[in-house]
């Protein structure tokens, strides 16, 4: 345990002095911090206006900077050959490989929970203006529910760019990092449509083929299903995130890391440094 | 052992063939050969990091690769990269924490260790920062934090200035008389001469000699060398006829014999005509004559 703190301790540090990744943080909070003004360009809809670019924001950004981070990690440091001074010390390739995960997850973590405060200050301070800018209707939308599913949807993002992190991760120990991150970036954004496959294979008036119907039900078995992280429109619409709901996707959350995690470790305790 | 590496598109490049390497405790081991002849995959394939093609080793009592051994081994990387965010000091508690080595003990052995390789004044530079003699110096640093029984060197003294190489040969020298292991990897042959106590030549992934460094560089059985100068030109003619070899440069000779009588002979005449002798003694060569030898002719 002591040799994957290590290793992720320096991860994280070092992580943290990527310009490039520190970049996009700063256009992400940018970006969440005036999205307030963003909202005023679809008047009578401010409200959903700064949720969507606020959450959407912080999903987007979160999910760059997960795949930035997570197909650089062993690339670095197989290139700049630090990998054997520390290989060559008591750390298996597992600590390793975990430690490096870890550091990785801690630092989108806090890139996610520092989008997040902006997020939520932004929210506190002009929300309560926007949900009764409709003097006909009176309030647009009730707030019984908003601030702690705005919690929720940020806490759900945590467990997204894990996933994103992990996936990357696996994809850097079997492709180069360049095509990790084509692979992984193909994963997420078709991943947010997996439950458009279902749709197509469970449905013989738009796909008559039986064969096309199973090649979209394998795709929608395989592929990560990333639109479950996205709870936006339950939180328009102000409705109760159930814990059960949210268990369900939490679970599938850490399934999803411990898969890739599982692979990165298979396609990595073989590799030569 | 033997590895192989495979390349793209199916081909195949021998890094090593057949290494068969006993190393004894407590003597400083040279593995010499010419770029690209298996030194660093030897290294790698003792530290596990790449795994063999086929054969077995053991580090330490050890099999290549348990993570046991590496608790009590230090390895010096060739051209070391380290995370160049970190300082000397936080690059070695880094390390010594991987041994878990903490608090007043890891503060005193990095501020020993800094000292001992010349970088305690410049401890708080940036690794990012430092010159190709600095990375050395504190490599090597982070190679001993441990404190190892055995400790792997792969070309230690490059990028160093003479003091700092003679510094780094100390401490190497030091190592083993405190009774550890030394395993040096270097083609620099002068150096890896007075240092070591056993030499394997590698070339081309195969060991074409290998033995105690009194044995490499011990000439043919019974051969003498006088080394003199200001010998009169005829003298000099006159040992060409019963010297093996007789090289002259300035007012310099060396000449070689076959045994003891004609190498008294040579000194008679030489302390006769007013030369000055400097050696009279058995003929040694140079390690570079032995490794030249052994692996000029493949080279070729």
């Amino acid at each position: 345990m002591k040799a994957i703190y290590r290793v992720a301790r320096a991860t994280f540090f070092e992580a943290w002095r990527r310009r490039f990744l520190n970049a996009i943080l700063v256009f992400a909070v940018l970006i969440i911090g005036s999205s307030w003004s963003l909202a005023y360009l679809q008047p009578g809809a401010e409200l959903t206006l700064l949720i969507d670019i606020g959450l959407g924001a912080i999903r987007f950004f979160g999910m760059l900077i997960a795949v930035f981070l997570g197909v650089r990690l062993i690339a670095d440091e197989m290139e700049k050959r630090t990998v054997h001074t520390l290989l060559a010390k008591p750390v298996t390739r597992t600590q390793f490989l975990v430690g490096k995960l870890v550091g990785a997850l801690a630092t989108v973590w806090s890139n996610i929970l520092l989008m997040g405060i902006a997020f939520y200050i932004v929210f506190a301070l002009k929300a309560p203006q926007f949900r009764n800018m409709d003097p006909e209707k009176g309030p647009v939308v009730r707030m019984d529910f908003m601030y702690a599913n705005i919690a929720k949807a940020i806490g759900l993002s945590f467990l997204e760019v894990g996933c994103i992190v992990a996936i990357a991760v696996m994809a850097s120990t079997i492709f180069s990092w360049i095509l990790a991150a084509i692979f992984s970036f193909f994963l997420y954004f078709v991943g947010q449509m997996a439950d458009f496959f279902r749709v197509l294979a469970q449905n013989p008036d738009r796909v008559e083929s039986a064969v096309q119907r199973t090649f979209f039900a394998i795709l929608y078995a395989v592929l990560p299903h990333f639109e479950v992280f996205d709870v936006r429109e339950a939180i328009l619409k102000d409705q109760f995130l159930p814990w059960l709901t949210l268990g369900k996707i939490v679970a599938t959350g850490v399934l999803y890391i411990v898969i890739a995690t599982l692979i990165a470790w298979l396609a990595f305790k073989g590799r030569e440094v | 052992m033997t590895k192989i590496y495979q390349l793209e598109f199916g081909r195949k490049q021998t890094g090593v063939e057949d290494l068969n390497l006993e190393v004894e405790e407590g003597q400083i081991f040279g593995l010499v050969g010419p770029n690209g002849s298996g030194k660093t995959t030897t290294l790698k394939l003792l530290l596990g990091l790449v795994f063999p093609t086929s054969g077995t080793g053991e580090v330490l009592g050890f099999p290549i690769g348990h993570p046991a051994y590496k608790e009590r081994i230090g390895f010096l990387p060739e051209g070391p990269y380290f995370y160049d965010h970190l300082n000397a000091v936080e690059l070695l508690r880094f390390y010594g924490g991987l041994f878990g080595l903490g608090g007043k003990e890891l503060d005193r052995r990095v501020q020993e260790l800094l000292e001992l390789v010349g970088m305690w004044d410049r401890r708080h530079i940036r690794v990012r920062n430092y010159s190709r003699g600095m990375l050395q110096r504190v490599g090597v640093a982070q190679a001993l934090i441990n404190d190892p029984d055995l400790i792997f060197l792969d070309e230690p003294t490059s990028g160093l200035d003479p003091l700092g190489a003679m510094q780094i040969r100390e401490v190497i020298t030091r190592i083993r008389d405190q009774g550890k292991t030394v395993f040096l990897c270097s083609h620099l042959l002068k150096e890896m001469e007075p240092l070591c106590d056993n030499i394997a030549i590698l070339n081309r992934g195969r060991v074409v000699q290998s033995g105690t460094v009194d044995e490499l560089l011990a000439g043919p059985q019974g051969m003498y060398m006088l080394r003199a100068h200001t010998v009169p030109q005829e003298v000099v003619e006159s040992l060409r006829s019963f010297a093996t070899e007789v090289r002259t440069w300035d007012s310099e000779i060396e000449a070689t014999f076959a045994d003891q009588k004609l190498a008294a002979q040579a000194l008679e005449a030489v302390v006769e005509a007013g030369g000055t002798v400097r050696e009279l003694s058995p003929y040694r060569r140079s390690l570079e004559e032995v490794f030249i030898d052994a692996v000029g002719g493949e080279a070729q």
